[in-house]
């Protein structure tokens, strides 16, 4: 009996299934057709985000330039609020930082004691004249410590500071006088300079008239919180314009104190 | 040459040609997709830029008429020159409100540049003008003196400037009793002697801006556009540039 082979004979040399008389040129062509179509379908999407984007930008860019141009075209509106804002901001800032001195004059007429009588009340801020601005009630006199105070205002942190010189019936109420003068709302120091019994002979030029001849002549010097900062100084503003609020009212009240005035 | 040979070659070679089509072809072209998309990204945010300035120019041009009046309203406070007839008038008119006797005035070294508080000032220019004046008046009329003189320029509650006068900083104050009427049953009235310091706005500089720029310029656009935001803007501008 004679023994058949039934593989075919193009597969029994251990060939390949698929290779076929193309010996497997078939799936190459296939795959590098495959390839192709593949980059050619990525080149083409990446060539119209190219042409859609080139597209957009000169769009963009178009409308850029319009509104750049319409913006330079309204700048000047946008640099006078700026120098509105800058000036507003200065004067504001000039505002907050000035002592309130009709405030602080309201106080010495409230707390003066009324057995004391005050020759002269002198006071300054920042970097002012010295205290020998005192005498200053001839023109010539003011006009010297003007010039000498006027290369500052009241900068933001200066102390204020007053001078109060004059005469009371008795030491006693010079203490007493110190101890209300340390009532002045802001008061940061109250420091008595010199009390002297005026037959003591140290009268100098401080009248003595309403003082019983035998009556102390004083010198205090007070000095008040510094003038606030100017991140401070709009609440402090707030509360200065609450104070003079109360001062509109005050001249009736503050008229009580009789012997508070200056003499 | 062996099947798995030839399999292995056309598969190199498939590779190698798909690799140079994908490196030499579509790559550039993505890449060129990818810096195209960072472009428009970067146009996006100049267009934003611009409508954003847009925006703020616009709300500029509609708060002009506003603006301008402040502006006039600061111009009181702080006036481009010295304006000391205004200022002596002021002062005048305050002290007769307080039945206080303005005596005298004088001035030093008008126009320095201001410095101290002036610190801000300087920033916007401001030029400082001492001056110094003496009074006779009441303890309590004074008081109602400095109180006056504080008032032309504050600030209210709500934080506007609020300008009747010149804008005044009191530096130091000096009262003695008035004369030889002081003592007992003579006059209460006392003389006094205020430094203070007024502020000029800097030289080149107007009410609505420096000379020939903002204000200026501010007419520009509601003219040659003739696109004018309001009719008080244009009276506004009319005003600037006569």
């Amino acid at each position: 009996m004679r023994a058949v082979n039934l593989i075919p004979a193009e597969q029994r040399s251990g060939q390949q299934i698929g290779a076929g008389r193309s010996q497997g040129g078939a799936y190459a062509v296939l795959l590098v057709i495959a390839g192709l179509a593949l980059m050619a379908y990525l080149y083409g999407s990446a060539d119209h985000q190219i042409a859609s984007r080139h597209t957009q930008i000169a769009s963009l860019t178009a409308q850029a330039r319009q509104e750049q141009s319409a913006a330079e075209r309204l700048a000047p509106y946008t640099s006078f609020i700026a120098l509105r804002e800058q000036r507003m901001q200065t004067v504001e800032t000039l505002i907050n930082s000035r002592f309130d001195w009709a405030h602080v004059f309201h106080e010495f007429g409230r707390v003066l004691p009324s057995g004391v009588s005050i020759s002269s009340l002198d006071g300054k801020v920042g970097a002012a004249s010295s205290s020998g601005g005192s005498s200053s009630s001839s023109s010539s006199g003011a006009g010297a410590g003007a010039g000498a105070s006027a290369s500052s205002a009241t900068p933001p942190g200066s102390v204020p500071t007053f001078t109060v010189a004059g005469c009371a019936t008795s030491q006693p109420t010079v203490a007493l006088l110190l101890q209300r003068l340390r009532l002045i709302d802001g008061a940061a120091s109250v420091t008595l300079q010199s009390s002297t019994a005026s037959g003591a002979g140290s009268g100098g030029g401080v009248s003595t008239g309403p003082c019983p001849a035998n009556g102390p002549v004083f010198s205090v010097e007070m000095t008040f919180d510094p003038l606030p900062s100017t991140a401070a100084a709009l609440s402090a503003a707030t509360k200065a314009g609450a104070k003079s609020a109360s001062n509109s009212v005050s001249p009736s009240s503050s008229s009580t104190s009789t012997g508070s005035g200056l003499q | 040459m062996t099947g798995r040979d030839r399999i292995v070659i056309i598969v190199v070679v498939v590779a190698v040609i798909l690799a140079a089509g994908w490196l030499e072809v579509v790559s550039p072209e993505r890449k060129q997709a990818n810096e195209l998309s960072a472009q428009v990204t970067a146009a996006q945010a100049q267009l934003a830029s611009a409508e954003g300035q847009v925006a703020h120019a616009r709300a500029a041009q509609s708060q002009y008429a506003t603006a301008y009046a402040s502006m006039v309203s600061l111009g009181k406070a702080v006036p481009p020159s010295q304006e000391v007839p205004s200022l002596i008038y002021q002062l005048s008119r305050a002290t007769n409100q307080k039945n206080v006797n303005f005596d005298s005035i004088s001035s030093s070294s008008a126009g320095t540049s201001s410095s101290g508080s002036a610190d801000s000032a300087a920033s916007a220019g401001f030029s400082a003008l001492p001056f110094s004046f003496t009074f006779e008046g009441t303890y309590f009329n004074l008081e109602h003196l400095f109180s006056q003189l504080t008032d032309f320029a504050t600030l209210s509650r709500s934080g506007d400037v609020n300008v009747s006068g010149r804008l005044l900083t009191i530096q130091s104050v000096s009262l003695a009793p008035h004369g030889s009427e002081a003592g007992e049953g003579g006059s209460d009235k006392l003389s006094g002697s205020i430094a203070a310091t007024a502020y000029v706005l800097p030289a080149g500089q107007t009410v609505t801006g420096a000379t020939g720029t903002p204000a200026t310029a501010a007419a520009t656009p509601a003219a040659s556009t003739g696109a004018a935001p309001s009719s008080p803007t244009s009276a506004a501008v009319v005003k600037v540039n006569p």
